[in-house]
């Protein structure tokens, strides 16, 4: 648009500045300086200072929007990026014994001089940085909470040098070695290891990269089951909306009017009314299965199970999803001119022809869209997998929840949350080079 | 125009006027639905002093973190669960509280010599134990009715699926205890990688039959509706709806986990000074007992217990609520008190394993 003003000359008002120069008193004065406007000032000058105020008009529009995203965008993004690879508590409560560590050959049993840096670390830290500590490294090794709770209660027990019988006697776990070895993972203050959690891997006492238990690895399915979900429902919703678009572009305007009104309703109703009715219908005894066995197409005994798993997950999903879909498909769609399908099959066209060729490719902006903001918003749902995911069909996003709301493991939680940004940035990428972001409407 | 002008002053008025008057209001944090009520009434409708505003939220400690590190605290009392009672205090997102403010129980007894489990900390206000049970509808089994947990996990005996929830406090417990550990050696058990294989080797025989929960009010439904022919539940739910809505259920109590709720003050609370009296009011005896009036959960306080058991029929509806109580005497011995600092080391590994299980 405003390439277009410019080149445009013939539209473009007179300039006083043009003006003025042709009836400029000094010009032929002094042919060879400056040119300069009626209140004597050099045109470039003049020139500039317009230009500034009115980028700095520009500016002030922009101003508020800018405000508002650092505030609520930048900031939040960035402080979860830094708590993702924050481990800096640990230095901070424990320097002695991550330096008597450093010493240690992680496999022998820790000698007197571990214990004394661990006592005289704990003995300086302030209560609350220790039970912060505690939780912190529970994260690596079950059971840390408990032991630095119950030594930093015995503390004042300890008199005096050797500290290792001293400690032993408070807790035997000091002695177990797998306590100590579990530090390795926590002597440094930036850290990678929440990424790795985030993936059922983790540090050992080393930083060697080494997967976690069998029984624990759960997040490395779980993504993939997002991933899996999210294209399902991209899927789904693509061809559930085609032809809800196309009808909703191409049918007179009073019963469009009307299958819109259809389609937003939906939209407009509450989201945990239109997951309930959900279960209503898909429930073991629920309307469907009801309905089904009643009619004699389904046994008894063999009802079919579409709430609380994936399938559960993927259907509710679909249909809430769906006018993010329709909507930008319908905007593109209502734009192309029904004479072009009718001029390609005047051509000699197929019906089908027609449409792969001429139809088709118009409405790949609009699609493009939809896929994309279906799929952004579908990796990181919670609340409908939460309520109908049952065993099977929860995603990520409920256990960056959990973890926020539940376990307080901060970390992981904001190291899962980047992860999921980067998965968007890295599709968002993919789809410019594929298809180009500029193609795309919104409506 | 003028309209809008004059709708503006007004609000501007109302937040003047609110603001004004923030420090004579207490803003309580509880859990919303039956329970709350039971706390509206027993507490509240009790209660002299300022007004109390009653919150909902969910559980967990991620609000409350989010308003103590920002500064802006806006709540004064929460309603917390064992976990969040232990770690909140531990991170300094409660305040530790002044243990001769409260009211000692009749006898003189000291209020925390006065509760059925000892404080974890200095943070904690008594409130109520519940439990997790199992429990099925009248009719649904022919013959033999289940009246162990044992019974819960045999699928063989008692067909039908079950109902479950999806997270793994009290399920381990249970299911060690089906197998046949004996009650006091729960946690030892727990404590060993051999124990947790053995839970979850006892949780594979129902897995296939399992049906997920993860919202309180399910259970009932799932069992209503035959979708499952056991679930466990929270007692509340199951009592509710034999006490006030009539229904046929049946509670098996044996092996039923009972967990701590306590009541704590946010650390910054706007009303600090007022929610402590409110504190002092909610813990004392008689308010304990008042809100098993109203749900059948069931107080910390020994001595609540005893006024309940004086007063019988206790319940609003006219019946005798001791028989739905989970912490009375006659069922503890078949009973696990939840070991919330156990969880509070093992949970996260645990919740991590139990979700892989889920999935599997």
């Amino acid at each position: 648009m405003a390439g277009l003003v410019f080149t445009d000359q013939s539209r473009l008002p007179p300039s006083p500045f043009l003006n003025n120069v042709s009836t400029m008193p000094t010009a032929s004065a002094n042919p060879a300086g400056p040119i300069l406007t009626v209140d004597g000032t050099p045109l470039k000058t003049s020139l500039e200072r317009s230009l500034k105020l009115s980028k700095l008009r520009a500016v002030g529009l922009v101003f508020p929007p800018l405000v508002f995203l650092i505030f609520l965008f930048v900031i939040p993004i960035g402080s979860l990026l830094t708590r993702s690879v924050d481990d800096s508590l640990s230095n901070k409560v424990l320097p002695r014994t991550l330096a008597a560590f450093e010493r240690w050959d992680k496999t022998s049993e820790p000698d007197e001089a571990m214990f004394e840096a661990l006592y005289l670390d704990m003995k300086a830290a302030e209560k609350l940085d220790l039970s912060k500590l505690g939780t912190r490294m529970n994260y690596e090794k079950s059971g840390w909470r408990s032991l630095v709770k119950i030594t930093t209660r015995g503390l004042k027990r300890i008199e005096g040098p050797p500290y290792k019988p001293a400690m032993l006697k408070l807790n035997k776990r000091w002695g177990d070695i797998a306590f100590w070895q579990s530090l390795g993972a926590m002597k440094d203050p930036v850290t990678f290891g929440y990424y790795l959690n985030a993936v059922d891997l983790k540090y050992d006492g080393n930083k060697n990269v080494m997967r976690v238990n069998k029984h624990r690895r759960i997040y490395q399915l779980l993504w993939w089951r997002t991933l899996l979900v999210s294209t399902i429902v991209t899927i789904g919703c693509l061809i559930l909306a085609y032809p809800v678009a196309h009808l909703l572009a191409t049918l007179p305007l009073r019963i469009s009017n009307l299958l819109m009104i259809c389609v937003l309703m939906p939209f407009w109703t509450s989201l945990l009314v239109r997951i309930v009715a959900w279960m209503i219908m898909l429930q073991q005894n629920g309307v469907i299965n009801d309905s089904l066995v009643s009619l004699g197409l389904l046994h008894d005994d063999n009802r079919l199970e579409m709430m609380y798993n994936f399938t559960g997950t993927v259907i509710v999903m679909i249909q809430i999803l769906l006018p993010f879909m329709i909507l930008p498909i319908y905007s593109v769609m209502k734009t192309i001119p029904p004479s072009y399908m009718k001029a390609a099959q005047n051509l000699g066209a197929t019906p089908a022809l027609a449409f792969l060729k001429v139809y088709l490719p118009q409405t790949i902006p609009g699609v493009g869209a939809g896929c994309i903001l279906v799929f952004i918003v579908a990796i990181g749902y919670y609340i409908t997998p939460e309520l109908v995911g049952g065993k099977d069909g929860r995603l990520i996003g409920n256990l960056i929840a959990h973890h926020m709301q539940h376990s307080l493991n901060w970390g992981l939680a904001a190291a899962m949350g980047a992860t999921l940004l980067a998965a968007i940035l890295i599709l968002y990428w993919v789809y410019d080079k594929l298809i180009g972001v500029d193609n795309m409407k919104m409506g | 125009m003028h309209n809008y002008l004059r709708n503006a002053f007004l609000c501007a008025a109302v937040v003047v006027g609110t603001l004004g008057t923030a420090q004579a209001e207490v803003n309580m944090v509880t859990w919303g639905g039956a329970y709350a009520v039971s706390q509206q009434k027993a507490y509240g409708d009790t209660w002299k002093g300022d007004k109390i505003n009653w919150i909902n939220y969910n559980g967990g400690l991620g609000e409350i973190r989010t308003q103590v590190e920002s500064g802006a605290v806006t709540w004064d009392v929460v309603d917390v669960l064992p976990d969040q009672a232990r770690t909140g205090c531990d991170e300094g997102l409660f305040e530790p509280l002044d243990r001769g403010m409260f009211v000692p129980a009749p006898d003189g007894t000291p209020m925390d010599q006065d509760t059925m489990r000892a404080l974890p900390n200095d943070c904690v206000v008594p409130n109520i134990f519940w439990s997790y049970l199992a429990f099925y509808e009248e009719g649904t089994f022919k013959g033999e009715q289940p009246s162990t947990i044992a019974d819960f996990f045999d699928v063989k005996k008692f067909p039908g699926k079950r109902g479950i929830h999806t997270w793994p406090n009290a399920l381990i417990e249970m299911a060690l205890l089906a197998d046949g550990v004996p009650v006091d050696q729960i946690y030892e058990v727990m404590s060993t990688e051999k124990g947790i294989d053995r839970a979850f080797a006892k949780l594979d025989q129902i897995k296939e039959h399992a049906v997920f929960w993860s919202s309180g009010s399910k259970p009932i439904e799932l069992v209503k509706s035959g979708e499952t022919s056991m679930s466990l539940a929270y007692n509340g739910r199951v009592g509710a709806a034999i006490l006030s809505q009539g229904e046929k259920l049946v509670p098996i109590w044996d092996g039923q986990v009972l967990e701590e709720q306590w009541f704590t003050l946010m650390k910054g609370a706007p009303n600090a000074e007022a929610a402590k009296k409110f504190l002092v009011h909610i813990s004392a005896p008689q308010q304990q007992a008042g809100q098993a009036k109203w749900i059948n959960y069931g107080p910390m306080r020994k001595s609540a217990m005893e006024i309940i058991k004086a007063n019988e029929p206790w319940h609003n509806t006219g019946v005798n609520v001791m028989p739905h109580m989970p912490n009375r005497d006659d069922v503890l011995a078949t009973s696990i008190f939840s070991n919330a600092a156990w969880w509070a080391d093992y949970g996260g590994e645990l919740k991590e394993r139990y979700t892989a299980w889920m999935s599997q």
